[in-house]
């Protein structure tokens, strides 16, 4: 009487949320949408992606939704950008989920800054610095070359909980990479203009693209990494744009604009409006749309600081 | 250099070697003399066609090299990790957080004047224990209470069918704010209702299950028992005999049941709602139920630290209470003791409006009831602002206008409140 008592609740509840045959596609979660894009574009339909976080929002700063938690645990895969860009919601979010397939270091944790190189790693870790990163920064989708390194992580953990698709996402990452080599191409050219331009951003996430572009980023209007600006540090940076003859603000869209321009006003130069995630600027739903859409706004903005 | 080369060079050393060596004119006839250089050419032709062979080799292997310029210059394969880059953890030690949460206040009647406060001084420990459990405590200190295990608690991580279940001291899953920690809630307070009804935060031993829906909508339903919920005004671990702990009948233990789910109305807006039934069968047997609202506005775009949050909870609550008074004696003026059932109920609704990074202000409004209810009642209506210099640092100021019987009281709140090392308000103060 007893096992009978036991095994119907449970025979409803396999009833109810039992095993849905209909669906095959892989549920893949990813914590930010240029991961998301790049699953989506390397996984085709063979799986169905959905995205935590939206590209206007800053990524230090997620709310955490039950609406995610269901997301994580019912997911295959979790696809992360990774050096602890996520550590303010996906911790969190993970905590409850009960889904240990996805849990840092398990087969379904799949960690898209496995091939990079990282910048800025502290030598201090102390909070005097600000919100540090202790893997280093973490903003490297923000540079196209570092994004083929980020497109091959996740194609090779996608094959790896899916090996039955290998044939799939090998494909969709070669078609991928070529796609984003002859835009590199591209790209190189459009941002020529950016080479040797002195620059200040508003939180510390351009370094990667600067590097690649050869822009020279002498400071920011953060005080430090996550700190918001102190009138001394306004007054301080103001001073050194002027003296260093810096031209362009740069400005990421999660951040206030009336900030930046006021730093802006006071040094004479001109602020460009960039994302730090694919999909915060209109018209940005894919990656590449993202990377071309911040180079056009740099480039635009340092040709009218010429111009002027 | 050629081999060529290297061999004949070798040979003419050889010819000048055997033409000044001084041994030479000490052999004892011509013919022995013959026959011993003969040997040493024989040995001599022997190990210079060996190093011929190796410069020959060795030429091969440059020739090859040189053949194949574009593989010498190939970019070193990048680092390949397991599968994540994971922050270095010594597993020997936990996460580890303090909170420094000091107040000062003043108020114009009653104890009129001025006081510090250490409201709470909290030592947060936490670290998974092995593959199938973790594990933290919360030690807390404050003016009133010397140091106290406010919670250790084990949780398990990896049981099936979505199932989760936590034993040991713990904040007991009721409503929304009573399992709120002091420095997690968006006042200085917590509010006057819950601090009547639940009598502060909903501590508890006993044990929990929690369960997740396996669907695409959040439904979660919690499970408990335990000793007792928050502060327990009825019972004493010393009534009940000499066995260890609180130990109590069954029908004396405090069970609670708590559905909650979620709706994303749109993009921006959500709304989550709970209900709670506390009840302990006999002796006080008590029942509490209670229901919580939280509306949160949150644009996910540029004013992306903007928005507001709109709680509401309500808690209605029966209880059995023996030797209390009931009345007064008409004749003597003595207080009458006796015991009863009383109803009462208490709640609070509140916003909180973000309106950039650093600052947010919210009201609150709540209505408690003493153990008599409505004659016995108490209104509070509270204004606060809260500034947050960085993520671990907060300053806060909170009027409140507290209303009983009497005349009302004002009080004026300053709270500023820090957290060191690796805090995390977590998925429960979400």
């Amino acid at each position: 009487m007893a096992s009978r008592l036991v095994s119907l609740p449970v025979a409803l509840m396999l009833a109810l949320f039992g095993a849905e045959p209909g669906l095959a596609a892989l549920r893949v979660v990813a914590s930010l949408p240029d991961v998301a894009d790049m699953a989506r574009q390397i996984g085709g339909t063979r799986i169905e992606v959905t995205t935590i976080a939206e590209g206007g929002q800053d990524p230090h700063k997620v709310p955490v939704k039950p609406s995610f938690v269901t997301k994580l645990n019912r997911a295959d895969a979790l696809v992360v950008q990774g050096l602890g860009l996520e550590h303010a919601y996906l911790p969190a979010l993970l905590e409850v989920a009960r889904n240990s397939n996805i849990l840092p270091g398990a087969p379904g944790y799949i960690d898209a800054s496995l091939y990079i190189h990282p910048l800025e790693i502290p030598d201090s870790q102390s909070r005097t610095q600000g919100e540090l990163h202790p893997l280093g920064n973490p903003h490297f989708n923000m540079d196209p070359t570092q994004g083929k390194l980020m497109a091959r992580a996740i194609a090779e953990g996608l094959e790896r909980v899916d090996p039955e698709g290998a044939e799939t996402y090998r494909a969709g990452l070669a078609s991928y990479e070529k796609l984003l080599d002859e835009k590199i191409v591209e790209w190189d050219k459009l941002a020529a203009p950016l080479r040797g331009l002195k620059a200040v951003s508003y939180h510390p996430d351009l370094i990667y693209l600067a590097q690649h572009y050869g822009i020279d980023l002498v400071g920011t209007i953060e005080t430090k990494p996550g700190v918001p600006a102190t009138p001394g540090h306004l007054e301080e940076l103001v001073a050194q744009m002027k003296r260093e003859k810096v031209t362009l603000v740069i400005r990421e869209i999660a951040y206030e604009l009336p900030l930046a321009q006021q730093v802006a006003e006071q040094t004479g130069a001109r602020v460009a409006t960039v994302s730090s995630l694919t999909g915060g600027l209109p018209g940005t739903s894919t990656y590449v749309e993202f990377v071309e859409a911040n180079l056009r706004a740099l480039v635009a903005a340092a040709a009218a600081g010429g111009a002027s | 250099m050629g081999p060529e080369r290297s061999v004949s060079r070798a040979a003419a050393l050889l010819a000048l070697t055997a033409l000044f060596s001084p041994g030479l004119g000490q052999a004892e006839t011509p013919d022995n003399q013959i026959s011993a250089l003969k040997a040493e050419l024989a040995a001599t032709k022997g190990e210079l066609s060996r190093t011929q062979s190796a410069l020959e080799a060795l030429e091969r292997k440059v020739d090859a090299l040189a053949a194949a310029p574009a593989a010498a210059a190939a970019p070193p394969e990048p680092r390949k990790l397991e599968t994540a880059r994971i922050a270095p953890v010594n597993a020997d030690n936990p996460a580890i957080s303090f909170v420094i949460d000091g107040q000062a206040a003043t108020n114009t009647q009653g104890n009129d004047g001025a006081g510090f406060l250490l409201a709470t001084g909290e030592l947060f420990i936490s670290a998974p224990i092995d593959p199938f459990l973790r594990g933290y405590a919360s030690i807390n200190g404050t003016t009133d209470e010397s140091f106290n295990i406010e919670e250790a608690a084990l949780v398990t991580t990896s049981l099936p069918y979505n199932l989760t279940v936590k034993g040991g001291r713990f904040m007991a899953d009721f409503g929304r704010f009573p399992h709120w920690h002091d420095e997690a809630l968006p006042f200085v307070d917590r509010p006057p209702s819950i601090e009547n009804i639940i009598g502060g935060e909903s501590i508890a031993e006993g044990v929990e299950t929690s369960w997740l829906a396996p669907t695409d909508q959040f439904i979660q339903v919690t499970l408990g028992t335990y000793n007792s919920v928050g502060a327990d005004r009825l019972f004493d671990s010393s009534e009940f005999g000499t066995m260890p702990g609180s130990q109590r009948s069954f029908s004396q233990l405090s069970y609670v049941v708590r559905p909650q789910t979620y709706f994303d109305l749109t993009d921006t807006m959500n709304l989550e709602l709970g209900a709670s039934w506390l009840t302990v069968p006999t002796n006080a047997n008590r029942e509490l139920y209670g229901v919580d609202v939280t509306f949160r506005h949150q644009p996910g775009t540029s004013s992306f630290y903007q928005g507001t949050v709109v709680g509401v909870e309500w808690l209605w609550n029966n209880e059995q209470f023996d030797n209390v008074v009931v009345g007064t004696d008409p004749t003597t003026g003595a207080d009458i003791f006796g015991s009863g059932r009383f109803r009462r109920d208490g709640g609070y609704a509140y916003f909180e409006s973000f309106f950039n990074r650093r600052f947010s202000l919210g009201a609150r409004y709540d209505y408690a009831e003493e153990i008599f209810g409505p004659a016995d009642r108490q209104r509070t209506a509270s204004a606060f602002v809260t500034w947050q210099p960085s993520e671990f640092q907060r300053l806060r100021f909170q009027f409140d206008n507290i209303g009983t019987t009497g005349q009302d009281d004002q009080r004026f709140t300053l709270q500023w409140t820090a957290f060191i090392g690796s805090h995390s308000h977590g998925f429960a103060a979400r």
